[in-house]
């Protein structure tokens, strides 16, 4: 047994190529989370909506999700819609469209336990000033639902970006795709993985780190007393 | 029963399905071994991570954290991949696989259980104390009992994602729904493109997984429990 | 003028208001007393449309609340409530909170509605808390803020509901103040309260309600001095 990482790292394009799949996957897990938010928001509205049909839609849509796993997901987005539908796009894009679904499903079901912390006392109070359950919502409701639920947010987004490594099986040039790569010339499988491995938890770090900032920011009314 | 949904289904549609269900029950063996490997090992990490010496605390605290920030399919790498080429041996996939989902598991069950334990009010053990128990007698006769409730509602929902986790073991070669099921969506057989496969699959994986999500939120509405679960995903 | 002509209001089976009668003029103070259950909250909550009734019909200035024409929305920026439960916006400032309403309900620039924002806060003596957050604030500080911010709207009736029951004793005699000096400006209002020597020094009008019936009405002097109802009698010796 010899650990031989200096074959690795003594290679500045293997190092550059780590580099580029680790940007690459930080920004389409980035992305992902923003339009998966979106989607949850909408998800998360439609489990209130007046249509019992849309009510019932959101929640399979939800369950169903959560409970298949992300690369069937994936697969059905890359290979199944476009052959069905007729349409060819970038590697990239396939991902990010699995990506978002996928977020969006454990992102509603947060929120919407966030929507159940905030309590009737201020929906009573936005209704009584005459606001309309649009605007109660946006400027009441889920502003606080999002402060409340921001951790549990951050953790799920975390616990989404250790799993994105599978975009690689698409042919996505992320992080994990880089080190097979790497790995097929090396053979040091061991080190690239391992390094690999290192790569995504400095990354989580640095999201948790960046996130914990951004929420000193957004939410200064939660962190003032 | 191939021959039953050959007939009430036909060429290819039969056989595809057939194979995808036989395939399953891999999938289900190996969910079985994570989560007595990750249970096993998770419990001996939960009680490292009480234990009253401090050194047991920071190594069980380094591995949960350790193992529950590296991703599944690197562990799934390094066990399929690294490890044998390291060693220069050939490490059997169901070995490789196993191992891997049982790091994974542990650690999650690990952190499940400990806040369950943690979550039982000082007092408790306080009293107990008062009573003349030891460490251990309290934490097996106080304890314990009052743990297990509130961490069934979570270590069942995570067969869930061990179940969903065990979909990635394909890529290092074994052989469960999900290989099979990629293989027939490659395959240029009519009926079985990947429209209908993967949604296929889907459906196998759904019928597996939303009873334990259901089961679990039931205990959770029966039972309680851990204010501050991990999240789960995959 | 709030014309409340015989309200019936029911929980399920339970029957809250049975037939309320009471008209209130401009800038009248009426003040609603009675034991717990006794249907006060419930009926502030009629007369602002929150709650819908089950009978008879409540005009405010000749608009029936609860007529299917009637926009609610609109009505309410004529009538503030003012609840026992402060219900600040935590995650807004206390500037935001009180010029949130006049913006987004009656579309007001920002300049404009600050500066009617500032001039409320100023009035309930917040004018150096515009840019905390409510949890920076004391009870009594956040039950005035929320005063202000249903003066904002320029309504021309207020609604008070117990107001002072939340608070530390020692913050009540705040927030009173500030009703005192509304009701000696002229504001329209209803207070519902449990402090009598209060309802007593500012009411032109004192109510008493048991198990959702107005058992009896006058003025305060009378009321408190002379009671005619025994069931009033027997409240004010409880309370007293
Ligand atoms: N939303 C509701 N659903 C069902 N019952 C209700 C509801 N709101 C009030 N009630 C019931 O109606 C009755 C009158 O309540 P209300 O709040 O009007 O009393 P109150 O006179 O304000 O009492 P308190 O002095 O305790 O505030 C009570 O029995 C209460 O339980
Ligand atoms: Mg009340």
């Amino acid at each position: 047994m010899d650990l031989r990482f200096f074959e690795i790292y003594r290679r500045s394009d293997y190092l550059l190529l780590l580099l580029e799949g680790a940007a690459l996957s930080a920004a389409l897990t980035i992305t992902a989370a923003l339009t998966g938010m979106a989607l949850a928001l909408a998800l998360s509205g439609a489990r209130y909506a007046r249509l019992s049909v849309l009510r019932h839609v959101a929640a399979a849509y939800v369950e169903f999700i959560r409970n298949t796993p992300l690369i069937v997901q994936l697969f059905f987005v890359a290979f199944g819609l476009p052959t069905l539908l007729g349409y060819q796009w970038p590697f990239w894009a396939h991902a990010l469209l699995a990506l978002t679904l996928n977020f969006s499903a454990y992102f509603s079901e947060i929120l919407r336990s966030g929507y159940a912390t905030v309590g009737t006392g201020q929906t009573e109070a936005a209704a009584a000033l005459g606001l309309k359950p649009r605007q109660t919502f946006f400027k009441i409701v889920l502003p606080q639902a999002v402060a409340k639920t921001y951790p549990s947010l951050v953790s799920q987004f975390i616990f989404l970006f250790l799993t994105t490594g599978v975009i690689a099986e698409i042919g996505v040039n992320d992080l994990t795709q880089a080190g097979k790569f790497i790995d097929s010339r090396t053979f040091r499988s061991f080190e690239v993985f391992f390094t690999l491995t290192l790569i995504y938890i400095l990354m989580s770090l640095s999201f948790k780190g960046g996130l914990a900032v951004l929420q000193r920011r957004l939410f200064r009314w939660q962190v003032a007393r | 029963m191939k021959d039953l949904l050959t007939g009430l289904l036909g060429a290819p549609e039969g056989v595809v399905l057939y194979q995808l269900l036989f395939a399953t029950q891999f999938t289900i063996y190996l969910s079985a071994i994570a989560f007595a490997g990750g249970g096993t090992v998770g419990a001996l990490v939960t009680l490292l991570r009480i234990a009253p010496a401090r050194s047991a605390r920071s190594l069980a605290t380094a591995y949960i954290w350790f193992f529950q920030s590296a991703p599944l399919l690197m562990l799934l790498f390094l066990f399929g991949l690294g490890v044998p080429r390291l060693l220069g041996v050939n490490v059997n996939v169901w070995l490789a696989a196993s191992a891997a989902l049982t790091l994974y598991t542990s650690a999650y069950l690990a952190e499940v259980w400990r806040s369950a334990v943690q979550s039982i009010p000082t007092g408790q053990w306080e009293g107990a104390e008062a009573l003349g128990l030891r460490f251990w007698q309290t934490l097996r006769l106080v304890v314990l009992p009052q743990a297990v409730r509130v961490s069934l509602a979570p270590t069942v929902g995570f067969l869930v994602q061990i179940i969903k986790g065990t979909s990635l073991a394909y890529i290092i070669g074994f052989s469960d729904l999900m290989s099979v099921g990629k293989r027939w969506a490659n395959a240029p057989v009519e009926g079985t493109e990947p429209f209908i496969i993967y949604p296929l699959m889907a459906l196998i994986y759904f019928a597996l997984c939303f009873p334990l999500s259901r089961l679990s939120l039931g205990l959770e509405k029966r039972l309680g429990t851990v204010r501050k679960t991990p999240p789960i995903a995959a | 003028m709030i014309d409340i002509q015989n309200v019936r209001k029911s929980f399920g089976d339970l029957e809250v208001l049975k037939g309320i009668d009471l008209t209130v003029e401009r800038g009248e103070v009426v003040t609603v007393i009675g034991g717990s259950g006794s249907g006060k909250s419930t009926l502030l909550t009629c007369i602002n449309g929150l709650e819908p009734i089950n009978g008879g019909k409540i005009t405010i200035d000749g608009t029936e609340v609860h007529a299917r024409s009637t926009d609610l929305n609109k009505l309410r920026t004529k009538v503030g409530i003012v609840f026992q439960q402060f219900n600040a916006f935590p995650h807004l400032t206390v500037m935001e909170n009180v010029t949130l309403a006049p913006r987004k309900v009656l579309g007001m620039g920002r300049a404009e509605a600050e500066a009617i924002a500032e001039k409320q806060l100023r009035h309930v003596g917040l004018a150096d808390k515009l840019s905390t957050y409510p949890s920076r604030l004391s009870g009594g500080q956040q039950q005035r803020m929320a005063i202000a911010r249903a003066l904002a709207m320029s309504p021309g009736y207020m609604l008070f509901d117990e107001v002072t029951s939340a608070l530390d004793p020692q913050l009540v005699g705040e927030v009173l103040e500030t009703l005192k000096m509304l009701a000696e400006e002229g504001m329209t209002m209803i207070l519902v309260t449990h402090e009598m020597s209060f309802a007593r020094d500012v009411s032109d009008r004192v109510a008493f309600f048991h198990k959702g019936v107005m058992a009896e009405i006058g003025a305060p002097d009378q009321l408190f001095g002379a009671p005619r109802h025994p069931e009033t009698q027997a409240f004010l010796s409880k309370v007293r």
